[in-house]
Formats: C-alpha cells, structure tokens, sequence
C-alpha cells in the first residue's frame, strides 16, 4: 500500500482526516481489491475503498463503495431517521451504517471528480449531505470528521464551476 | 473548579496588566468594536453599533480592487507595514480612506526563529514592543481588532506551550489595558484538541481565535465546538490547501490545483465561513503575490499586478456578483508531462485554453522554472528559482505550445500565465520531471 498516494487524495478534506486515511492503508493487506470483499463489513468495504483510491484504482474504489450501499444503505437511512442532531462521541460509533455509507458517499464523490464527471460526483454528494447529514467518522486528531459538511464544500465547489461555463 | 480558576487567573492578569478603573477610555477618534452573542446563538461584531461581517483578506496591496469587490477588511502580519508611507500616506490611513476595516496585526517571536519565550529580557522586549503598537494605534478609525501574533505555538506541533499562552495572555490583558474599544485575536495555525485546550485554560483574556487553516477550513467552526470552544472565531488565512496537504508527484512535487479549481474552493470556502453563526468572517490568502512553494500557490494577484479568477471566486461569493472585469478561464489542458518523468530534450505539444468571459483577446506567456528547493515551513520567505532558458519552441495566442525539456536531469514546473490586457489574468503550472532516459 502506497500510503503516500493515499494521502496525496486528500485534497480538500484537511490534513487531520489525511491521517486517519494513512491509518486505515498501513493497516490494510495487499489484496486484489476487485474481487475480495473481506467479510463484508461496511467497515472492511469503506477502508478498502479508501484503499483503491490511494493506489489509483478509482474504478475498484466505485465497486467497493457500490457494495457497501447495497449492503447497508437500508440500515444507514434507518440509523440517520433514528437521530434529531449529531450523536455523540459515545453514541457515534453504534451508528457503523450511518458513518460507513455516508464515508462511502463521499469516497464516491471523490472518485467521480477525478474521473471528471461532475454530474455524478454532485449526484453523489448530493445524496450525502440530503440523507445521511449524520454520519460522522472519527479522526485520530481528536475529533469527528463529518462527511455531509465536506459534501456541502464539494457542492459548493461544483456549482461554482458550473457557474463559470 | 476549572472555571473559577480560570476567572481566577484572568482577574490577575487583568490588575497585573491594569485593566480596570485606569484602563483608558476609547478616543474620539476610534471605532468602538464589541463582540455580541453566545455559542448557542451564535456571535456577532459590532462596530459603531452595527453588525459587521469581516469580508476580509490576508495582504495590503489592491485596496481599491478590494472595496471594488466587496471586502471591508485587511488583515496584516505587523504593526510597521501599516506605518509605512506610500507616496505620503501611511498604508492605515489609505485603507480607512477606502473605508476599510485593520485587523491590526502585532508579530510576536516564534521559537523556531530563536525566540526564548522563558526569556524575560526578550519578553519585555516584546511586551514594550506590543505596547508601542497599541499605543501608536488604538485611536484610528481603521483599527477592527488586534491579531495579536502569528502562528507564534509553530505551525508544527502540539502548539500547546503553557508558557506561550499564558504569555499570550499577559499581552492581551496589556492591550486591553490600553483600549478597551476593540477585541483582541490570537491567530493559530490550525487546531487540535491539546492547543485548544491550552488556548483556554491559559490565555482567557483572547477575546476571538483566529484560525489559519486551508484543506480543513470549512471543518474548523464544527471542531472548535465538539472541543468546548465558548467563544467566537475567524478563519485567519484560508483559500485552497496548502502545498504541505495536497498531491504529490512520485519526486515529492506538490501537485497545484489549477487556477479554476482554485476558484471553487475560495468560492466554497468563503460561503461556508459567512453561514457559520460562530465565525465572525475570514480572510481569503493572499490578497497579493508570494513564493511559497511556487510563485502562484496563494497569489490570489499575478506577479505582475493582475487579478485571478480567485479574485472574481470571493467577488462572488461577498456580493453574489462577478467583478466588472473577469478573469480568463481556464478550460481545455492538454499536458503531457503533468506528473511524469520524461527524457532530456524531449519536444511535446502542450495544451492551456482559457476564454474571457467578456470576449476580450488573451496573451499567453510560457515559461519553465526548476522545482523549488528553498522550501521553508509557516510561510518563512523562499526564494523564487530562475526560469530556465530556451525551453519554449513555440506558442500562439490559442493556448498551444511547443516545449523542449531542458536537457539537465530534474525537476521542473512547466508554467503558463493568460492575461486579458485589462487588469486580470491566471497562472498555472505542472511538475515534471527530466531524466537520462524516459520512463
């Protein structure tokens, strides 16, 4: 795992989540990522989406992440209905659904930018911010990096730009 | 218990200082500025009265482009840049001339430059210094706020020092005891749980946490309040991320974003720091020109003196208006050596198309500069690297050109400036890399 290349696409999301993201591709095994799904966790799904992306393979990225929504976007939708506000940092961790579609959200965003497909990267983020705005995923800096605000900025980005053509 | 001690140790600082009964009254000639509002409901400025949303920026050159604009607010680095005289007038009087707004800015030393915080003789030299600057200061009409430092905890690091902070707060209780008519800022590099932490528990006196932060900008108002942070803030520098956080090339070449990407993270960035009720405003860096990794990483300004689209991207997102002159934009790029390592003297088409909005004819001048190697940290000065002669065959007045690698092996930044003959432009640039043989 090349963890420098991991931390190279963490353009715009801050530095403090880069090194949550160099965390997850140290601790992932080499695998050929388009076939091996691990154990199916939601977990397991997002990091080796992270993982695809560090190391390029952004189509690899997309089967990863298209499998965790598969798997989990029932219980996500169910978990973010579940809450009024941000759960806490105790509670934050029950809600793996939640946090792990919405990352995988996020991820697919991303992939879809570099891809310069800016019509599903908005779709993408779109989804995001308007129905898991709760998933939250904890940064070893000492705090919860929430994906739904990182998808508002993106929004932003791309509708400016949109604005300019 | 933690609170108590904390108004504890503020009610010290403030008789120490001598805030109180003989702190001086605001002058007639000062704005007065307070700060209203609660974390709850969010925190407001007040300035004469009235609320006052800092539309703000990092530099002192292209005031007039500024108001012109939108913004109201100048935020600089030091007290000596305000005082200095420009065909006779001091920069602080031309910019509230304009009717703009001072963050005054007051260098404190930093550690990594040799400065000894547990040195008392250096202390007072520079608690003399910060009262100089208050006292030569506080009853103009510009001053917004005092932004007591820069980065001083360094840019590196936990940047939790008790004694910084707490010396810190030694100065913000003698500002305070010289003008109560405007707040005083601290401003930071970046946050974490342990410098927040320290922020609050050593220096009460601060009034608002300038935060310098790129990639993480729009994140910060929501970490200070998972951290417990009561008070208002501002995002002090802020535009795209920093060369430090963004891709790499496989030689440890920052990858820039290109001018039009950077458009839409200083117009995103700008949007989420006005909507954040906790944030009293930011200032988009750099209202100017600078070598900081390249010659155009944070110049929202060309070298030459021309408005970016990153200009027009904060325009819009202050007035919900473009500028009277737009930026070129950039649209087809066709490169490639972007990111690669390719053999000496290898002649290849390269591709920068812009349009301008208004139609206007655009030039565009090529040129290719070696990799930096004077790279600093915290924004230290760095020296720009020499363009490197005979590299560009050809180019026309279409964005197409024809470049021959240099013939020494390294690494290199191929750079394209477009500018519309009326004041704006862009400049962007790809690393390369030249070696023996191709790979």
């Amino acid at each position: 795992m090349n963890r420098r290349a991991v931390v190279s696409r963490c353009v715009g999301m801050g530095r403090a989540f880069c090194v949550l993201l160099v965390a997850v591709a140290v601790a992932m095994p080499a695998v050929r990522a388009e076939e091996d799904f691990g154990d199916f966790s939601s977990a397991t799904l997002t990091a080796k989406a992270w993982g695809a992306v560090g190391a390029g393979k952004l189509d690899t990225a997309l089967v990863f992440t298209g499998k965790c929504r598969e798997l989990y976007m029932e219980k996500a939708l169910e978990q973010q209905a579940s809450l009024d506000g941000f759960a806490s940092d105790e509670e934050a961790p029950m809600l793996w659904a939640l946090n792990d579609v919405g990352t995988c959200l996020f991820i697919e965003g991303q992939v879809y930018e570099q891809q310069k497909d800016s019509k599903k990267a908005l779709a993408a983020y779109e989804q995001l911010a308007s129905k898991l705005g709760y998933a939250q995923c904890w940064d070893p800096k000492g705090w919860f990096w929430k994906p739904a605000e990182a998808a508002n900025k993106k929004l932003k980005e791309l509708e400016f730009d949109a604005k300019l053509e | 218990m933690r609170s108590l001690s904390e108004a504890f140790t503020a009610a010290v600082v403030l008789l120490i200082a001598g805030v109180g009964a003989a702190a001086e009254a605001p002058s007639p000639g000062a704005i007065p500025v307070r700060i209203e509002g609660s974390p709850a409901e969010g925190f407001r400025l007040l300035r004469a009265g009235r609320p006052f949303r800092i539309q703000g920026v990092g530099g002192h050159q292209h005031l007039d482009v500024l108001v012109a604009c939108g913004g109201n607010t100048i935020r600089t680095w030091d007290v000596d840049t305000l005082l200095r005289e420009t065909d006779g007038v001091r920069l602080i009087d031309r910019a509230a001339s304009l009717g703009l707004a001072v963050t005054v800015g007051i260098w404190l030393g930093h550690e990594r430059h040799g400065f000894d915080y547990g040195d008392p003789q250096q202390l007072q030299q520079q608690r003399q210094a910060v009262t100089r600057a208050v006292e030569a200061l506080r009853d103009h009409p510009a001053v917004l706020s005092w932004g007591l430092g820069n980065e001083m905890e360094g840019p590196t690091g936990s940047g939790d020092s008790e004694q910084i902070w707490q010396e810190i707060n030694r100065l913000a209780g003698l500002i305070k005891s010289r003008d109560r008519a405007h707040p005083v800022m601290t401003v930071v590099a970046n946050i974490n749980p342990a410098k927040v932490a320290a922020i609050q528990q050593h220096a009460p006196l601060v009034d608002i946490l300038g935060v310098n932060a790129y990639a993480g900008a729009t994140g910060v108002g929501q970490q200070l309040r998972q951290l417990g942070w009561q008070k208002p803030y501002c995002i002090t520098e802020y535009g795209l991320p920093g060369p430090w956080e963004t891709e790499q090339t496989a030689w440890h070449a920052p990858v820039e974003p290109t001018s039009r990407q950077k458009a839409g993270m200083y117009n995103a960035a700008t949007r989420e720091i006005l909507a954040d009720p906790a944030c009293l405003g930011g200032y988009a860096f750099l209202w100017g020109q600078k070598q900081e990794a390249t010659a155009s990483w944070f110049g929202m300004f060309l070298p030459t003196g021309e408005k970016t689209i990153t200009v027009d991207a904060v325009t819009d997102a202050w007035t919900d208006r473009w500028p009277d002159d737009r930026a070129p934009v950039l649209r087809d790029v066709e490169m490639p050596l972007a990111g690669k390592r390719l053999a000496a003297g290898t002649t290849l088409r390269v591709v920068a198309r812009s349009t301008d909005p208004e139609g206007e004819p655009l030039s565009y001048a090529w040129e290719v500069r070696r990799e930096s190697s004077d790279r600093k940290t915290g924004g230290d000065a760095e020296q720009s690297p020499e363009v490197v002669p005979g590299c560009i065959v050809s180019a026309d007045d279409r964005g197409v050109a024809t470049v021959r690698l240099p013939r020494e092996p390294g690494s290199y930044r191929l750079f394209v400036t477009v500018r519309d003959g009326h004041g704006s432009g862009n400049i962007d640039n790809w690393p390369f890399q030249v070696g023996s043989g191709s790979r």
